[in-house]
């Protein structure tokens, strides 16, 4: 092989630049003026439509005009920028003769020059328009800029570490019934709360801690049982109680199998076995289910010995364990 | 301008085609062989006259009378026995009895023809050898556990080696299940009895709130039934088949992996969960024109980023076009 063999062509093909006064580089539209006016009418409009989300969204309006009017000036910003690609820019077509890739300096410098020069004057062409989509994009800016910098704000403090379950608690289910020794037979499942957040009377009473108190409580045998050591106590007549908030991304772990004595998440599977501690069986659950120390008070009715000794849920990067 | 709309003929047309193609996939098809005996009407066995009598033979086993969640085969404390042993747990909703002694006889020599040789001669799961037989011990299950695999056809099995005894037309009639049933809780008479449920005074909204809580986290929010773990699956009630009665038994009695609704459901709320199933599940109106099998996010996903993003494509396609 010869050394010429790697030397790039140096053919020299001039590259064609459409003069301004090429009928090529005339507008694609037949009526450019029109196309223009309308093009800025919507234009125009996406800036109405993004002030009218700014005042929605200052003014607490509702979520269907805050939505729709972003969503308007979304579209109407898209339209009219699409639209003037397609009709105000140059309609071609431009015939570009093929050549070695590679370029001389001074061919590259000529060709930018060249862009520079054209590009700006078919924008500056418009300068109306290219002013009210800047306004429009201005305009967008400032309304993104609420919600973004509310979004920062405030911090979970401890929030993500406890329940409302207290010591004591009491278990009721959704009507705020009580649930006794002789609530449950073998192999029956309910979801349970702890006796404050809900009212008997009116149903839910609280929106603070409802969704992380939410808790499976199984009876699996009549014979208290022990899930992992140092739990002996924790399933008086074979009641157990776990957290149903999935570990793996915090979905209500409500799907039991009595058969199998099994919890199984209807997200992405995640199966976990109430009589070992709700160890996970299969899936992508990362710890077992948070289990409750379960006991009866002087009533007969079945409370918390103690609130979770852990965290509910999905994992946190605070997170120790 | 002519030449444009000819060049979106193609993938317009196709996309439609792939469209129609896929939503027809999610269109309730012909799944009437799953229905059991969809058109057996709910057999009552309440006496003509009835009068209200002691409670006789009735066994409550494993039943505390010290509860006050009236309501309940295995919680109540009022019970009112009337003659053919139909009791009612303080309540109007549902009655529970059990089939008429006069079943018995003939309950015995079908139980013998077709169940015995998995759940042996006496229906206790032991073999003529003293070995565990196929079937579990039938002894003390109450008269409506029989009554549910039964009717939906799940027993007599076909194949005994699978993972779930599925729902398929019954072999045996009502009646025949009733028979059964009779001689089966002869052996060891237990609650619940087959119960008959009132729906007159359900509360349909109630029950939409019941059925949220306690079923559709399994058979999901439109009762189309869903995949478990380990091949089992959570069946459909949207069938109409499905009868009112069914429902009931399962609930009360938990077959196989379904759990045992007992003292966290009262009668007048098993009732209210009927009403809604049978009255509005199993009519259910679609606004949106196809419910996509009622199956959740995937087929709707599917249709989305088919429709959606086929119709966001032809878009491209029109901005990419010169004028």
């Amino acid at each position: 092989m010869s050394d010429t063999d790697h030397q790039p062509s140096r053919t020299r093909v001039p590259m064609p630049v459409a003069a301004l006064s090429d009928p090529h580089m005339g507008d694609a539209a037949k009526n450019p003026e029109r196309s223009e006016k309308i093009i800025a009418f919507i234009l125009f409009l996406g800036i109405v439509f993004f002030g009218i989300a700014g005042a929605a969204y200052v003014q607490n309006w509702s979520p269907w005009t805050f939505g729709g009017a972003l969503g308007a000036g979304l579209f109407a910003l898209g339209f009219g920028l699409t639209a003037w690609g397609k009709y105000l820019m140059p309609q071609g077509p431009f015939v570009e003769e093929r050549h070695t890739l590679a370029s001389t300096p001074e061919e590259r410098d000529s060709m930018s020059a060249a862009l520079v020069e054209r590009s700006a004057v078919v924008v500056k062409r418009r300068k109306m328009l290219g002013g009210l989509f800047a306004a429009g994009a201005g305009v967008f800016g400032i309304v993104a800029a609420f919600p973004l910098i509310r979004s920062l704000g405030p911090l979970p403090g401890t929030s993500l570490e406890t329940t409302g379950w207290r010591k004591g608690m009491v278990l009721v289910d959704s009507s705020g019934r009580p649930v006794r020794r002789d609530t449950l037979v073998v192999g029956g499942i309910m979801t349970v709360y702890p006796q404050d957040t809900v009212d008997p009377q009116n149903g839910f009473i609280t929106d603070q801690g409802q969704a992380v108190d939410q808790t499976v409580l199984i009876r699996v045998s009549d014979q208290p049982f022990t899930t992992e050591p140092g739990r002996e106590n924790w399933t008086p007549d074979g009641y157990v109680a776990y957290s149903k908030l999935c570990t793996h991304l915090g979905c209500p772990v409500g799907l039991y199998e009595q058969e199998l004595e099994l919890l199984v998440c209807p997200c992405h599977q995640s199966m976990f076995n109430v009589r070992n501690g709700a160890v996970p069986q299969f899936g992508p659950a990362p710890r077992p289910l948070p289990q409750m120390y379960l006991g009866y008070n002087d009533d007969g009715y079945l409370i918390a010995m103690a609130p979770y000794n852990q965290p509910v849920g999905p994992g946190f990067w605070e997170r120790n364990s | 301008m002519r030449t444009i709309r000819s060049r979106f003929l193609l993938p317009a047309g196709l996309l439609s085609v792939a469209a129609l193609a896929s939503l027809a996939m999610f269109f309730p098809g012909t799944n009437a062989g799953a229905s059991g005996h969809a058109d057996a009407a709910q057999i009552s066995i309440t006496p003509t006259h009835v009068t209200t009598r002691s409670c006789g033979t009735v066994n409550i086993k494993g039943v505390t009378s010290s509860v006050t969640n009236a309501g309940n085969p295995f919680l109540s404390s009022s019970k009112t026995c009337l003659n053919g042993h139909l009791i009612s747990y303080g309540n109007t909703a549902i009655t529970y009895s059990n089939p008429p002694q006069s079943f018995i006889s003939a309950g015995r020599l079908l139980f013998a023809q077709t169940c015995s040789s998995c759940h042996g001669s006496e229906a206790n799961g032991v073999n003529p050898d003293g070995g565990a037989t196929i079937g579990p011990n039938l002894q003390g299950v109450g008269a409506a556990t029989v009554d549910f695999w039964v009717s939906t056809g799940r027993m007599p099995a076909t194949d005994v080696k699978a993972v779930e005894a599925e729902r398929k037309p019954s072999r045996l009639t009502p009646v025949q299940a009733l028979e059964l049933a009779a001689w089966v809780n002869s052996l060891d008479p237990s609650v619940p009895a087959v119960p008959t449920p009132h729906l007159a005074g359900a509360n349909q909204s109630a029950g939409q709130d019941l059925f949220s809580l306690n079923c559709a986290a399994c058979h999901t929010i439109e009762g189309a039934g869903d995949a478990l773990a380990f091949g089992t699956n959570a069946p459909s009630l949207e069938n109409r088949g499905v009868t009112g009665q069914q429902i009931v038994e399962a609930m009360r009695t938990g077959p196989a992996n379904m759990p045992r609704f007992s003292g966290n459901l009262t009668d007048r709320q098993v009732t209210d969960i009927v009403s809604y199933v049978t009255g509005r599940l199993q009519h259910g109106t679609n606004p949106g024109g196809a419910a996509l099998g009622g199956i959740g996010p995937v087929a709707e996903g599917f249709v989305a980023l088919l429709i959606g993003v086929g119709g966001l494509a032809l878009i491209c396609f029109w901005i990419g076009e010169r004028s």
